[in-house]
């Protein structure tokens, strides 16, 4: 394993606090509400429980072996299955069930494929796998068009619907210290993850 | 390319402003050295940019000062000696010929001459480039073509369209082996790419509609373009680009390049959107600001 201090960048000499708080930085850049449905969610996955890790390590370490007080990465961990259960829901329909399964694999050809030649109807699923399927190659309009119209067919799906207020917020991401509190927009995205943040941070509190 | 990918200048500390200026002048004398005289004539910022995202270098930035014709006199502090800085000025070069052909077979009289003229002057360039690079050469022409066929038929998807020039973007990161970094790479040059071509189409907007001319985002919405659902969709470009972004090892342009991606083009797409960008000539005139 690596040094945990350098994973965590901060010296072996840095308090308690500044590793605590180098920790919570890295923790909320990759937390997975910034990667969701991202192509890239199992690399910053990894990145997480690299991190993790290294906090406990060094928390063991300085608690002088025994249990760690802080228990952050303890915390998180239990979550990690959060990020990947996307599109693992259960599907009543069986066709549907391994079009999910492809697209969790990253087969994005494969699931469109069937979509797009084995498929009998298109239903409120149909539509939604569709915008998976674009969303995952990068095509943010056309997965809006598909999410949007999976959320009007069936209303009362929160998947669905989660989905297209995702893409007409505009996405989310991790903006670094420093790059915050500019006037460009996302102060309103802040305040409307900030509930959502809160409870999934590992310290159980505010993320900013 | 464009020009777009730019610091939002105000906000650079004077260090990375300094910086930015060094790796400027490293990729035009890059051009120069790999390409000839003409060469220099295709910098631009967005590939000042990727030369920046590609640089493995480790250590501090250690700039040399150097002449050239258009700073005679007075020396200028430039980064040299990057292998990236090569790749990246030979892939512009291998651009900025196919725009010009584009331009010489699209734009009227006047331009078409003019096109015509410079991609003459750069063919020498252009044909080292290529020798060096035959794939990206390819890459480049097939997203072309596929673009300008798209084009043509007046394509109404936003997504196709961007995406030929988007893999183009996406082409230019050669592979690590290492898929931690290559896949995030990916990703952001796509992106960005995807966001580039947006940021062209709503900046050309009223002219091409004032000229009956193609624009995917006027075909997109047709004929009633939703700026604000562009703006959106170029947002989430850019978040996704930021999130891969992140999971990249950082490198020793960090600041300049987050300032590039999370301040310098939210700049640039309010502008670009609100039809006020005009080519950015106002953050030009703060750059050429002597050292």
């Amino acid at each position: 394993m690596k040094d945990p201090y350098s994973i965590l960048g901060v010296s072996p000499g840095a308090s308690d606090n500044e590793v605590k708080r180098a920790y919570r930085e890295l923790a909320r850049k990759y937390h997975p509400d910034n990667y969701q449905d991202n192509p890239l969610a199992d690399l910053a996955e990894e990145k997480m429980k690299e991190v993790n890790e290294a906090y406990d390590a060094i928390t063991r370490q300085r608690s002088g072996g025994e249990g760690h007080q802080s228990g952050g990465g303890a915390t998180y961990q239990a979550q990690s299955g959060y990020q990947t259960q996307n599109y693992q829901r259960a599907s009543a329909d069986p066709f549907f069930a391994k079009v999910r399964q492809c697209i969790q694999a990253g087969n994005v050809e494969a699931a469109e494929r069937m979509l797009t030649q084995e498929a009998t109807t298109k239903n409120a699923e149909w539509y939604f796998l569709m915008g998976a399927v674009c969303y995952r190659r990068g095509w943010l309009d056309e997965a809006r068009q598909n999410y949007q119209m999976a959320a009007q067919m069936e209303p009362g799906n929160m998947e669905y619907r989660q989905a297209y207020a995702m893409m007409s917020q505009g996405g989310v991401s991790y903006r670094p210290s420093g790059y915050r509190s500019s006037a460009s927009s996302g102060c309103d995205d802040c305040c409307s993850a900030y509930l959502c943040f809160s409870c999934l941070t590992p310290w159980g509190g505010p993320c900013c | 390319m464009f020009g777009y990918v730019r610091p939002l200048w105000e906000e650079l500390k004077v260090r990375d402003w300094e910086a930015y200026q060094a790796a400027y002048c490293g990729l035009c004398h890059a051009l120069k050295e790999q390409c000839g005289t003409a060469a220099r004539f295709v910098l631009n910022y967005d590939f000042v940019f990727l030369a920046l995202l590609l640089d493995d270098g480790t250590g501090p930035i250690i700039p040399c000062k150097r002449r050239c014709g258009a700073h005679p006199f007075r020396p200028r502090h430039a980064v040299s000696e990057n292998e990236r800085a090569a790749l990246c000025a030979r892939e512009s070069v291998i651009l900025t010929s196919y725009k010009l052909a584009d331009d010489a077979a699209d734009e009227g009289f006047g331009k078409a001459v003019k096109s015509r003229l410079a991609r003459c002057w750069l063919r020498r360039g252009y044909r080292k480039a290529r020798a060096a690079l035959p794939e990206f050469d390819e890459t480049v022409k097939s997203c072309l073509d596929a673009l300008k066929e798209l084009e043509k038929e007046k394509n109404p998807s936003l997504d196709r369209t961007a995406d030929a020039f988007a893999r183009l973007l996406a082409a230019a990161a050669p592979g690590t082996g290492d898929e931690t970094v290559d896949r995030p790479r990916a990703q952001l040059l796509y992106q960005l790419g995807r966001w580039i071509y947006l940021a062209d189409a709503a900046d050309d907007l009223a002219e091409d509609r004032e000229k009956g001319r193609y624009n995917p985002i006027d075909a997109r919405f047709a004929g009633r373009p939703d700026l604000d659902y562009v703006d959106v969709t170029m947002s989430h470009s850019l978040a996704l680009a930021q999130s891969a972004f992140q999971l990249l090892p950082p490198n020793r342009w960090q600041a300049v390049l987050e300032n590039i991606l999370y301040l310098g083009l939210p700049q640039v797409q309010k502008r670009a959107v609100a039809g006020t960008w005009h080519g950015g000539r106002e953050s030009r005139q703060i750059h050429e600001r002597p050292l």
